[in-house]
């Protein structure tokens, strides 16, 4: 199978592990992630919040990239995703002459994509080590399915996607009802006070449905989540110990792929205690 | 149209209580009524509800009465589950097209008794306890359903069954595994298929592929299941057979398709002959199944039945050697069927392959199945991948083969054999190659030394639609075998055809009519495997019963091929698999260890247990809900089920119509943030009802779905599908804050220790009794929180749920055990698709589109509309409504009115008197619901000795129309004077029963009726000897009674066809204007100069109507009508006489007295406007009422109209602790007022200070459009009200609650929403009508729920604003709805007065007056008695209705209520 594939800016940065664990674990079920070529930001930094005709002509320069190799775009990053998916939405009605984008191929988040059919029978049938007993709640943020409108998402107050891929590696994916709730991501410098609350609810809930990690799939999510956490046990005395993972370094672990080791070693809450305690490391 | 086309028939569509009243209405006013219902009952919604508001009264209590006597009125034709498909014609004669949906159950011979549910295997959820709880496939939908008729739930046939060749009733028989029927089960498949034990082993079940549990997770065991129920049912004797026939039947081959046909065929009473080559029975089943998969004791046992059934076998002996068939046919066998199977193996086509070693797969079988043991190689090779290849790999292991490959030409997919075998091969040690196929078997010294194979691969699919395998060049290998078994199939062996007239294929198989199996030769017909090739056991049984079919046909001269079809049926239209269906693993059968399944021949699986039989068999998700399982039809005892009765389509011809179809609760999940349907508890208003109700799915205990446990914090989230226009519903549902209020007082009532909080946005308490019920709910401590949630959570361990609102300018979160949703009404799909099939406009909400002065006027003439369909509202104003849609109804069909009705002649009433009384007793059965518990055997003996009973019956169902008959017959011949019944219980039945004696002569109060089910065999189920002592005791106090029991008089009194209606403004005048209409004759009277009331301060309405230009047309109207006495400046004066013949007095405006007789009357007197005394009114001129601002508006005035600020407050006069009610119309005009300033003035600033806007169902989008035009709403707190000032400018001043912030206004004009007040002469006009006020002296109705427009007393109506503050629509609505209700009186020639009713025994009588002070209806008073010199009491018998009150309170006893006199009573206890 071959895509389309938008890593964005995150996934050469902050989330380094989780673009290497996409593209192992894509590797891994044959699928070949064909990365546009020259892509460019898109946009989900100040621009779309202050330029209107940037928040458009960004990714719809790699909308149109996509459309020249005809091939779905694939997306990882939740915020590129969304620009991408607006863009894909108002170029259907109001075309940009600068950009030619037809509406020929479709963007799709990683998580979708991986959830379809027959990825996700790939999945099961490559499972070299099942989770087996790890107890994880999907957080999947505000981004990826929301609003409906644009993601098109049919279960946006409670998307499965992610738990179902969970559930094919072996793992336990909790019934919990925060997977779409705000983190507080873009207010991280300057609201602390909020996102201090925010990323404490959702700590706090995950546990409270019997969860030992999150399991994340937008590279805004897992920072705050992860960076946020020990800062939070400081100041609430509670050592919530919860690992956030990017979904994919779980497939990958599970796929028994020999790098997941190396991705893990980049989180700040450190995952081996509770792997090792599995029997996954 | 003349007036003699005009039909004097309406059909009614709905029976909620709309189309109930509607119903009852036209039935009661001379019109023969088509109800049609889509659901099994009539009832509707309020069937639903617990209870309701604002009096608390249980829903189903009042409602049920009704639904008798519309059930049973002799004018109405009930046609429940029936849908109205498609209307046409014209107003006053339209033909209506009705599907009547079948039942399956004969309505006339079903009793409603209940067995079948009781037997009935299958359980669905419950609609009306609204998933809560379960019912059977068979059902009434609740105790008190109308009809008490069964309905039979049924579906498409399901997959599984549409499947299986043999059409066995899968479902049915996995149904009665599920509740431990085995033997019913096991009954139930040996109608379809003889052999269940046999192909319970064997089946390759292809049922199981179809079976859609495969969508929540795998399909059911349904082979194991059959297999395990005859296993533990063992073998049956056959059903019986028909008569001999005297026909001989030969069949040829004893495998499945001979077996079968033998079978049906000595059940159809042929003498059959099976002849077998073969020494043993079964062919393939014997010879080619090892032991250890089909043991030959079960082929034996399963077999014997044959012989059982007189088929004679004729072993070693094979056609064309030992027989021919020219033979058979000289030996008087009519017919022949062929089903010789095929066990000849095909060749590979290989070199060697004729050497020693090389075996074809059937004959090895054939040679270990006749006892033999075949020498086996040490290192077998198998070619082919079917059963048979299998069955030989297998077998090769046993006889002590090391090894066995598996040689097959595709892929594990492509493989024909089914999965069990092979993994079983496996398991046992076989090893498979494939895509592997022998080119050459090489042999030394003429044995096998190996096999010579080549590699394929896959190429494009070929006629089968398996993908071609493609030999690869070069790739040959050897495999070291010595000994090759060969199994690529199978060809019948038809040499013996040779010359006898039957034609073969290419195939070489027999040629057959696929449909009728008959051969080429006449009376020869071919089926199995001869006829297909090698398939598999099902379908040769199949084939057997085609043929059977086919030969009885033929042999009895009929048609081979008329009525039959080898297509499936459908299905389609399945039960929907339950959302959240639990995945429940599919039961896995244990096997013998390994060492014995290599060792030794015995049966590997060792079936389920029975634990796990059903266990499984509960996992089916009954797809077509009915099994077809035909307990039902062996319960019933009254023989009413009928699995094949049809849908009937109708044709009906009526002259109007009514659509009253209701609502279907918002679904709520399409609002995912209160997550309805993923969180258990979470549950919508109506759930909550079901669970409030003593009768739901909790017995009326206030628990939680998800754990049943008691909540203890309850919140109710309103406006669930409501006032969000996100979901398109903009509308207000009108009702759900007064039920929210309800049930959360209902729920405190359950328990008081309940913390109940009610999440809203603004308390819509707008109708009559609601603003104190709700005041009433905050003073007991219910919490309300203006507040619109904007999340649920759900807490994971405790299943709490969290909820997120802001008040007090915070974001709060708080937790609680269960939220329930109060969700809107909306109008379902299927109401929007029979609006497009009729034709009808809807509105914008899907709602029936109507005109404000015309509201039940739908878009197209002669259709009326009522209730929810035309616009949310609760059920005092839906009965209103429907009352109103009868009136339309009615005054189109006027001149056809009495047409179509009948009057029931009944024999002249024998004279009793004088006679000993002669007493006939009927105790009922009812099926096993009497029987069951009480021994009336026993029952029947006792009432025989008891004196004065000439007769005593027992009776399986007294209720049934045999016994009916019965009852009549011995009435005559025995000379019967009086009946008593003992049965279920009279509230239901006692009509019934008098109304069978009354056919037979006797006075209809000469019945008694015992009631031994309700009181006795329901109460005491446990306890059958007390019961039935105490079914003794019921019968003799029952049988005392009737011995004293008297006829009694009921006499007719003539009616006087005209009406009087107090009060000439809009709802007098539309009242008038309908009777007029109607054709009778009315006075109307009113006492100022001119017509029109309030109305003619109202320039326009919310909605843009023009009412001064409606008014005018209307004073026009009733003034031009030649049968309307208009009396103006008058006043009513006096009024006497009873329903049907009252006498008024009125003084006219020249002060002359004028006297009018009426047969009824409609009080209409109105309502006024409060002069504020707050808020500087009548002090500044710059305040005003609204109504005032109204007319300032209308007259242009400049003042206003150049204003830069305008206030309109709120609530002035109405809600406080004065007038504790709400003037319902004043935020409409608020709003109004408001949009026009606007309109006119766009410039100015227009505020509204409220306290909660109650612009109900579709007013709510002119609050919203006032929203977005910029007018302010401010909302404020009663305790801390506005403040005003004049000045220069007025200075409103107000505090803003939720924001605790002051507001300042300065304001040029001040309206106020003034409070609506009772009309003056209330007082009076009570007086003089004798019609009770309310605590706010607006007039009382009857019951506030169900009798909106009637008075207590009969024969007086009230409606408009006398009743209460409403709308110029409500009011025009209520006063169609009295015209409707009086007319019920003054269509009537005569009406029927006495029967039970009080009288007076003037002697006793002291006049102490007390009777007239308690009786509610008017009917008793005090008269001066000439002749006894003083006042008595007299009874007028047309107005009581005999309850008794006025007996029951007088000091000196001087009245009995008759039928229930002292001394009846006093009887009757002497009795016990």
């Amino acid at each position: 199978m071959r895509v389309s594939y938008y890593p964005g800016c995150s996934l050469e940065g902050t989330a380094r592990e989780y673009g290497e664990s996409t593209e192992a674990v894509c590797k891994a079920l044959g699928i070949e992630l064909e990365e546009l070529e020259d892509w460019n930001c898109c946009g989900a930094t100040s621009a779309h919040s202050t330029n209107d005709f940037l928040s458009l002509a960004l990714p719809a320069r790699n909308l149109a990239l996509a459309e020249v190799i005809g091939l779905d775009l694939v997306v990882p990053c939740a915020a590129c995703y969304q620009r991408l998916k607006v863009a894909e939405k108002k170029l259907a009605d109001n075309p940009l002459p600068e950009f030619s984008y037809q509406g020929k191929v479709k963007v799709k988040h990683l998580v979708d994509f991986c959830a379809q059919e027959e990825v996700l029978r790939q999945v099961k049938e490559g499972v070299k080590k099942p989770l087996a007993g790890l107890k994880v709640a999907c957080y999947y943020g505000c981004l990826v399915v929301r609003p409906p409108k644009i993601t098109d998402a049919a279960n946006y107050e409670d998307p499965q996607n992610m738990d179902e891929l969970m559930k094919a590696v072996g793992a336990e994916s909790v019934n919990w009802s925060y997977k779409t709730d705000c983190c507080g991501g873009s207010l991280v410098l300057s609201r602390p006070d909020v996102v201090r609350k925010l990323i404490g609810k959702l700590l706090d809930m995950a546990r409270e449905a019997g969860a030992e990690c999150l399991v994340t799939c937008c590279p805004m999510c897992q920072s705050n989540l992860d960076t946020g956490e020990r800062g939070l046990a400081r100041e609430t005395g509670r050592d919530y110990r919860m690992p956030v993972f990017y979904f994919t370094e779980l497939l990958g672990l599970a796929l028994g792929l020999p790098g997941a080791e190396g991705w893990l070693k980049r989180h700040l809450v450190s995952p081996r205690e509770l792997l090792s305690a599995k029997g996954l490391l | 149209m003349t007036t003699s086309d005009m039909i004097g028939s309406v059909m009614v569509v709905g029976g909620g209580i709309g189309g109930i009243q509607a119903a009852l209405d036209l039935a009661e006013s001379g019109y023969k009524v088509y109800l049609v219902e889509e659901s099994p009952a009539i009832g509707g919604r309020m069937a639903q509800l617990d209870k309701t508001f604002p009096t608390n009264d249980c829903s189903m209590c009042i409602l049920s009465p009704k639904l008798v006597e519309c059930g049973r009125h002799p004018n109405i034709e009930l046609l429940t589950y029936s849908q109205l498909l498609d209307i046409e014609g014209e107003p006053g004669n339209f033909k209506a097209k009705v599907l009547k949906r079948s039942r399956y159950i004969d309505p006339k011979k079903c009793t409603g008794c209940g067995e079948c549910t009781q037997a009935c295997p299958v359980e669905v959820m419950s609609e009306f306890d609204q998933g809560l709880g379960t019912r059977k496939a068979i059902y009434r939908p609740y105790a008190q359903a109308f009809p008490s008729t069964f309905t039979i739930d049924k579906k498409d046939r399901p997959p599984c069954v549409q499947t299986c060749p043999a059409g066995v009733n899968v479902q049915g028989y996995v149904a009665l595994i599920s509740k431990g029927k085995f033997e019913e089960a096991c009954k139930l498949i040996r109608e379809e298929l003889p052999f269940p034990g046999i192909l319970g082993r064997i089946c390759p079940h292809p049922c199981e592929s179809e079976c859609r549990r495969r969508l929540v997770d795998e399909p059911l065991a349904i082979c194991d299941l059959k297999w395990f129920v005859a296993d533990k049912v063992g073998t049956m004797p056959p059903r019986e057979k028909k008569a001999e026939k005297g026909k001989k039947v030969a069949i040829v081959g004893s495998g499945p398709a001979g077996l079968t046909a033998a079978y049906y065929l000595a059940l159809e009473g042929f003498q059959v002959t099976v002849f077998e080559a073969l020494p043993v029975i079964g062919g393939m089943l014997f010879v080619g199944i090892p032991e250890y998969r089909l043991p030959k004791k079960i082929l034996g046992q399963e077999t014997e039945v044959l012989e059982q059934l007189g088929v004679e076998f004729r072993l070693n002996t094979r056609l064309g050697k030992d027989i021919s068939l020219d033979e058979l046919f000289r030996q008087d066998y009519g017919a022949v069927f062929i089903a010789v199977g095929a066990h000849r193996g095909q060749r590979l086509g290989v070199p060697g392959e004729d050497c020693a070693g090389v075996v074809q797969g059937a004959d090895f079988l054939r040679d270990l199945n006749l006892g033999n043991r075949p020498k086996v190689g040490t290192k077998v090779a198998v070619v082919g991948g079917g059963n048979v290849a299998i069955d030989a790999t297998r077998s090769a292991l046993r006889l002590g083969a090391k090894e066995v490959i598996i040689v097959y030409r595709r892929s594990r997919a492509e493989m024909p054999a089914s999965d069990e075998e092979v993994e079983a091969a496996l398991a046992e040690g076989a090893k498979i190659q494939y895509l592997v196929a022998p080119v050459e078997v090489i042999a030394r010294n003429g044995s096998v030394e190996g096999l010579r194979c080549i590699r394929m691969e896959l190429g494009e699919p070929d006629a089968s639609g398996r993908r071609r395998p493609i030999p690869v060049p070069g790739s040959e290998f050897t495999i070291e075998v010595d000994m090759v078994i060969t199994a690529i199939g199978q060809v019948p062996d038809l040499s013996f055809l040779a010359g006898s007239g039957i034609s073969l294929t290419d195939r070489s198989t027999v040629e057959v009519d696929p449909l009728t199996l008959a051969t080429s030769r006449p009376g020869v017909f071919a089926g199995g495997d001869c006829h297909t090739g090698p398939g598999i056991a099902i379908e040769a049984v199949a084939a057997g019963k085609r043929a059977t079919e086919s030969i009885r046909r033929y042999l009895e001269g009929e048609d081979l091929r008329q009525g039959r079809t080898l297509e499936r049926e459908k299905s389609e239209n399945l039960r929907e698999i339950p959302e959240g269906e639990a995945r429940k693993p599919r039961a896995e059968m244990a096997s013998i260890s390994l060492e014995r399944r290599t060792a030794t021949f015995d049966e590997v699986r060792l079936g389920f247990t029975e634990d796990q039989a059903v266990r499984e068999a509960s996992r089916c998700l009954e797809c077509g809900v009915c099994s077809e399982c035909l307990q039902c039809v062996a319960a019933c005892k009254a023989e009413a089920v009928n699995h094949r009765l049809g849908d009937q389509l109708l044709e009906l011809q009526v002259g109007s119509i009514i659509l009253a179809p209701g609502y279907e609760a918002f679904d709520p999940k399409l609002k995912g943030e209160h997550g309805y349907g993923r969180y258990q508890n979470v549950v919508t208003s109506l759930e909550f009802e079901r669970i409030l109700s003593a009768s739901g799915p909790y017995q009326g205990q206030v628990l939680r779905p998800g754990d049943k446990k008691h909540p203890k914090r309850i919140a109710w989230i309103q406006c669930v599908g409501s006032r969000d226009t996100s979901i398109g519903n903009g509308y207000c549902s009108s009702v759900c804050c007064m039920y929210a209020i309800k049930e959360a007082a209902i729920a405190r009532e359950h328990r008081p220790d309940l913390d109940l909080t009610i999440f809203y946005n603004d308390i819509r308490a707008f109708g009559k009794g609601f603003e104190a019920y709700y005041e009433n709910a905050k003073k007991s401590g219910i919490r309300f929180v203006k507040s619109i949630v904007s999340g649920v959570k759900e807490l994971q361990q405790s299943k709490n749920l969290l909820l997120t609102y802001v008040a007090d300018g915070q974001v709060q979160e708080e937790e609680f055990d269960l939220v329930v949703l109060s969700v809107g009404l909306c109008i379902p799909p299927r109401l929007r698709d029979m609006a497009e099939r009729i034709g009808l406009n809807l509105n914008r909400y899907g709602f029936c589109q109507t005109d404000e002065f015309e509201s039940t006027q739908s878009s197209l003439p002669g259709v009326f509309v009522c209730g929810v369909f035309q616009s949310p509202k609760d059920i005092p104003e839906t009965v209103m409504q429907a009352s109103a849609a009868a009136a339309g109804s009615s005054t189109l069909l006027a001149p056809a009115r009495g047409s179509l009705v009948k009057e029931k002649e009944y024999p002249p009433e024998r004279d009793v008197s004088g006679e000993p009384p002669r007493i006939g007793v009927f105790v009922c059965h009812c099926g096993i619901n009497i029987g069951g518990v009480v021994d009336v055997p026993e029952v029947v003996e006792y009432a025989r000795t008891l004196p004065n009973v000439v007769c005593c019956e027992e009776n399986l169902y007294t209720c049934s129309q045999d016994t009916q008959d019965r009852m009549k017959q011995q009435i005559q011949e025995l000379g019967l004077n009086r009946v008593v019944v003992a049965s279920c219980t009279p509230r239901t039945h006692e009509p019934l029963f008098q109304e069978t004696i009354k056919e037979a002569g006797l006075n209809r109060y000469l019945f008694t009726m015992a009631n031994i089910r309700d009181q006795c065999s329901w109460v005491h189920m446990r306890e059958k000897e007390a019961a039935t002592e105490k079914a003794k005791d019921l019968v003799r106090i029952a049988v005392s009674r009737s011995r004293i029991a008297e006829p009694l008089k009921e006499t007719a009194l003539a009616v006087t066809p005209a009406a009087l209606v107090v009060g000439g403004g809009v709802s007098g005048m539309q009242a008038a204007l309908g009777l007029a209409r109607e054709g009778f004759e009315v006075h109307l009277v009113e006492k100022e100069k001119t017509l029109g009331g309030m109305a003619r301060r109202i320039f326009v309405t919310l909605e843009g109507g023009d009412v001064q230009a409606y008014l005018k047309d209307l004073i026009k109207k009733v003034s031009e009508h030649p049968s309307i006495h208009v009396y103006i400046g008058s006043e009513v004066i006096e009024s006497s006489g009873y329903v049907g013949n009252f006498l008024t007095k009125i003084r006219t405006s020249s002060g002359e007295v004028v006297e009018v007789k009426h047969g009824a009357a409609i009080v209409a007197i109105g309502g006024e406007e409060y002069k504020p005394t707050e808020y500087l009114y009548g002090k500044d001129p710059r305040v005003m009422t609204s109504l005032e601002l109204e007319e300032k508006i209308a007259n242009k005035d400049k003042v206003v109209l150049s204003a830069k600020n305008a206030v309109i407050i709120q609530c002035v006069g109405s809600r406080e602790e004065a007038r504790n009610y709400c003037s319902r119309v004043c935020c409409d005009q608020a709003v109004k007022c408001a949009l026009k300033l606007k309109e006119l003035n766009p410039e100015m600033n227009v505020y509204v200070l409220y306290r909660d806007i109650r612009t109900y169902a579709f007013k709510e989008d002119y609050y919203r459009k006032a929203r977005e035009t910029g007018v302010l709403f401010i909302r404020y707190e009663p305790e801390d009200k506005p403040r005003v000032q004049s000045g220069d400018k007025l200075r409103v001043e107000v505090t803003e609650p939720s924001l605790g912030e002051k507001v300042r206004i300065e304001a040029d004009v001040l309206a106020l929403g003034a409070a609506t007040l009772p009309p003056s002469d209330n007082r009076a006009i009570s007086q003089i009508f004798k019609a009770s006020l309310d605590e706010n002296g607006f007039f009382l109705e009857a019951h506030v729920k169900l009798r909106p427009v009637d008075f207590a007393g009969d024969g007086l109506f009230l409606c408009g604003l006398a009743h209460g503050p409403k709308s110029i629509e409500e009011s025009i609505s209520q006063a169609e709805a009295a015209v409707s209700r009086a007319c019920t009186i003054l269509s009537k020639k005569s009406i029927q007065a006495g029967g039970v009713v009080s009288s007076v025994k003037l002697i006793k009588c002291n006049g102490c007056g007390v009777c007239e002070l308690v009786c509610p209806f008017g009917a008793v008073k005090l008269e001066y008695n000439q002749r006894l010199g003083r006042k008595v009491a007299v009874v007028t018998e047309a107005s009581c209705k005999g309850c008794g009150v006025c007996a029951a309170t007088c000091p000196s006893s001087a009245i009995d209520l008759k039928g229930f006199s002292d001394s009846e009573i006093l009887e009757m206890v002497d009795a016990l």
